[in-house]
């Protein structure tokens, strides 16, 4: 099913409350700001600012 | 009609996305899985909705989500999430009851000011009387309750209607009474019954067995939500019990019945905060909502246990 154009518009970052945008290989979902993923698992964006990953320049 | 559920991936949460679905809502489901109870479980809970169109799922907690886009064009809130269970509420895990069902429905009815939202009902307990003698149970009953978890349902219950009052936010909150059926908790005394008995285990009763409850099943719950959106003026609050009121040595009887099997029973002690009986006075929700719960307790064990054989196989 993948996460869905509706989903991702009324998603935001938990922490700096600013926009994401999907990750290349469409697992994840990023925030410039903040540098963080918050991982997309069986279709589930998990938004939880304790589970996100940062990431590496 | 485009609704946010709260708890989506809970025991009564998930149903109430199904019921909406099924009423051609589109539906937005929020759940941060708390380790109440294993993260499975609830995935199974919402897995026949994931396929379903309209319906939409994140997993966030109401304290860190970005609340403001979640609302958009949302005309009702269903506000199903809180740190459930009476015995687990006192000591240190306290905080985790003040987080998620206080602080956490501040600050989804912070967000849900100036919008055009038409209905925010709350999912409430019977928890919030207390120990009374006092039955039925009535809304103009002073609430004392005596476990830290009713102390957190309550507070959140006064703080819809402090913002109904203050801000016109169309709050209602609806105080459920021991809900059971498919997906029950597992930490709830009718699963835990049907496993023990399924398991060949004794019964564990906390008690004499002959507390009494008011137990509502989940598809009447799920209903009144629905009426409580249409027809609840705001700011009120309302009772919703399951009809009758029965012991649970009466439960255990039945269940013995129904699964053929001849447990022992040990009775053990009264746990702190439980109360002894239940009795919901539903006037209000008849007059008012035209509620009217269908389903007998019969009728509601012989659906849990249906779904709990199916439960334990996988
Ligand atoms: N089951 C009953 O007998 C009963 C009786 C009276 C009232 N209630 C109320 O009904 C509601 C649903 O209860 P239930 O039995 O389905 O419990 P449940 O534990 O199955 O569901 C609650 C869900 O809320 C989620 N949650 C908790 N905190 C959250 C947060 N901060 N953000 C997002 N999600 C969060 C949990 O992960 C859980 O999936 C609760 O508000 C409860 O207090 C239940």
């Amino acid at each position: 099913m993948g996460v869905s154009q509706e989903l991702l518009d009324i998603l935001a970052c938990p922490k700096c409350k600013g926009d994401i945008h999907l990750n290349e290989s469409k697992n994840g979902l990023i925030c410039d700001n903040c540098k963080l993923l918050y991982e997309i698992k069986d279709d589930i964006p998990i938004m939880l600012i304790d589970e996100a990953k940062p990431i590496e320049e | 009609m485009k609704a946010l559920v709260t708890g989506a991936a809970g025991f009564i949460g998930s149903h109430l996305c199904e019921y909406l679905i099924e009423k051609g809502c589109e539906v937005v489901g929020i759940d941060s899985f708390t380790d109440y109870y294993p993260r499975s479980i609830k995935e199974s809970n919402i897995a026949g909705l994931k396929d379903c169109g309209g319906f939409e799922f994140v997993e966030a907690s109401l304290i860190e989500a970005s609340l403001a886009k979640l609302l958009e064009g949302v005309e009702a809130v269903f506000h199903q999430s809180a740190q459930a269970g009476v015995r687990a509420s006192w000591g240190e895990s306290f905080k985790i009851y003040t987080d998620n069902n206080i602080l956490a429905t501040q600050m989804l009815l912070e967000a849900c000011k100036d919008r055009p939202i038409k209905k925010f009902v709350y999912a409430s307990s019977s928890s919030v009387y207390g120990d009374t003698t006092d039955l039925p149970m009535r809304e103009t009953s002073l609430p004392a309750p005596v476990s830290p978890y009713g102390v957190s349902k309550l507070a959140a219950e006064h703080l819809c209607r402090l913002y109904f009052k203050n801000f016109s936010v169309p709050t209602v909150s609806l105080r459920y009474f021991t809900v059971y059926g498919a997906r029950q908790r597992p930490d709830m005394a009718f699963h835990r019954f049907f496993r023990w008995a399924l398991e060949g285990k004794p019964i564990e009763v906390y008690g004499d067995g002959k507390q009494s409850r008011d137990f509502t099943h989940v598809s009447d719950i799920v209903e009144a939500n629905w009426l409580a959106f249409e027809k609840a003026s705001s700011g009120e609050v309302f009772n919703i019990g399951g009809g009758s009121r029965i012991t649970l040595n009466e439960v255990i009887e039945i269940i013995k019945e129904m699964t053929g099997v001849n447990f022992e029973v040990r009775y053990k002690d009264v746990q702190k905060g439980d109360v002894r009986h239940t009795s919901a006075d539903m006037t209000k929700a008849k007059e008012v909502l035209g509620y009217d719960p269908k389903i007998s307790v019969e009728e509601g064990l012989r659906r849990e246990y249906e779904w709990i054989k199916d439960f334990m196989r996988r």
